[in-house]
């Protein structure tokens, strides 16, 4: 068995490691459906790291069996192997074992640190800024800076944060796209679908696909709060309305780089402008379940690699 | 409302307002109204200690400062969310990150030639 489940799996690995993230990155279709897109990179995420740990132990575990849970039930039992076990054979157990406790911990670690920054946050803002009409589910406070700046603050108790100079360099319907942006932000747990691209661009610096996901993960996410921001907003022109204030706050004081610099968004400012004053035809049904479906196989495929045991 | 946050806040503000060392026997007679016990305001001072928005000295009775302006702590903030923070982790997303002034101006030239209703509201 082992030696085809092992290879298929590696196969995998390698497609999830570079061309299918860079594929997807480089594809048009995921503006037209953020959501769908983002279920696809969750999936490359999950699918990729199962892929390469699963390789690694079937390689690892295959001397004591022919299937993966069988060969992992003798290898906790302390049953001796059916094959001689080769040097290969430990490393990459090692590797299975390092790379799991990496990724995984990676995750933990990232998550932790960035709760304790968010704690630290809010326990600045509520000191500093008095407290503003409390509004209907999430608090929003008033930061007295001219840079025109909003972000919001996940948690139990969501926090929305507008500087003084966003109110003032916007007009009232402008105020209201980004406030309804940010909720958007948060009533659909963005941060929740970063954390783990966040995590795994910090664990595998040296895979460009890493950070490649990241930042279409993060693109995606600005996009999907738009969308869901329209869907809100009244007025004459929402869409207009909305990449207006987007226009003004990229121009605003603290918004800019200077010259030559490299702009961390990479044009992604820009896409979102795009395709808010140009709306491309939202994806068809059929296009949207075959992304879908394509990323529920992605989970299923290494999964069944990994469960049923071998077919030959 | 005597919550420990809003307590918190206004003995903070207090500090900044004082902009010297303060006794904390002094915070319980400014905040007299509210009929605070020296042990609640000592409370109060802890927390904001730990937070580290205040210091106290070695001298007897103690005496309590804030750490930092109010605007010091906002550009610290500010700085962190601007991206200009070594931590690129940044745990806040913003509505729109940093971009280069090239990029402004084609934003805004993009605005501008869309714009079949040229009048601002």
């Amino acid at each position: 068995m082992l030696p085809a489940t092992a290879l298929a799996l590696g196969v995998l690995a390698a497609a999830l490691a570079w061309p299918v993230p860079a594929a997807l990155a480089r594809a048009r279709w995921p503006r037209r459906d953020p959501l769908a897109a983002l279920v696809c990179w969750q999936a490359i995420g999950l699918a990729g790291g199962l892929s390469i740990i699963g390789a690694l132990l079937v390689h690892g575990l295959a001397p004591w069996g022919h299937s993966l849970p069988e060969a992992w039930w003798h290898w906790v039992t302390r049953q001796p192997p059916d094959d001689p076990v080769r040097g290969d054979h430990w490393v990459a157990q090692t590797l299975a074992a390092v790379l799991a406790l990496e990724l995984l911990g990676v995750l933990v670690l990232s998550g932790v640190r960035t709760a304790r920054t968010r704690r630290r946050h809010r326990a600045l803002l509520e000191l500093v800024v008095r407290p503003g009409a409390p509004s209907s589910d999430t608090e929003t406070l008033l930061l007295d800076h001219p840079a025109p700046v909003a972000f919001c603050i996940p948690g139990v108790r969501p926090l929305l944060v507008l500087s003084s100079g966003m109110v003032e360099e916007l007009d009232g319907a402008q105020v209201d796209a980004v406030v309804a942006h940010e909720r958007a932000h948060l009533a659909e747990h963005h941060h929740l679908l970063l954390l783990p691209f966040i995590a795994w661009r910090a664990a595998l610096p040296v895979l460009p696909a890493a950070d490649r996901a990241h930042d279409a993960v993060r693109d995606l996410v600005e996009m999907r709060a738009d969308d869901v921001a329209l869907t809100s907003l009244d007025g004459a022109d929402p869409r207009r309305t909305l990449a207006a204030a987007i226009v003004a706050v990229a121009g605003g004081a603290g918004g800019q780089l200077p010259d030559g610099a490299l702009a961390v968004t990479g044009g992604a400012v820009a896409v979102r402008v795009r395709r808010l004053l140009a709306p491309a035809e939202p994806l068809p049904a059929a296009g949207r379940w075959s992304a879908l479906l394509c990323a529920l196989a992605l989970l299923l495929v290494p999964t069944a690699l990994l469960v049923v045991p071998a077919l030959a | 409302m005597n919550t420990l946050g809003d307590l918190e806040r206004a003995v903070l503000e207090h500090l900044w307002a004082a902009g010297g060392p303060v006794p904390a026997t002094q915070l319980r007679d400014a905040f007299a109204d509210r009929g605070l016990a020296l042990t609640t305001v000592h409370t109060v001072l802890t927390r904001l200690e730990q937070k580290g928005f205040v210091e106290h000295d070695e001298s007897r009775p103690r005496q309590f400062r804030a750490r930092g302006t109010r605007e010091e702590h906002v550009a610290e903030l500010m700085h962190e969310v601007l991206g200009q923070a070594g931590d690129r982790q940044a745990a806040l997303a913003r509505f729109v990150g940093s971009v280069g002034e090239d990029e402004v101006r084609m934003l805004r030239a993009l605005l501008a030639a869309s714009g079949d209703d040229p009048a601002p509201r």
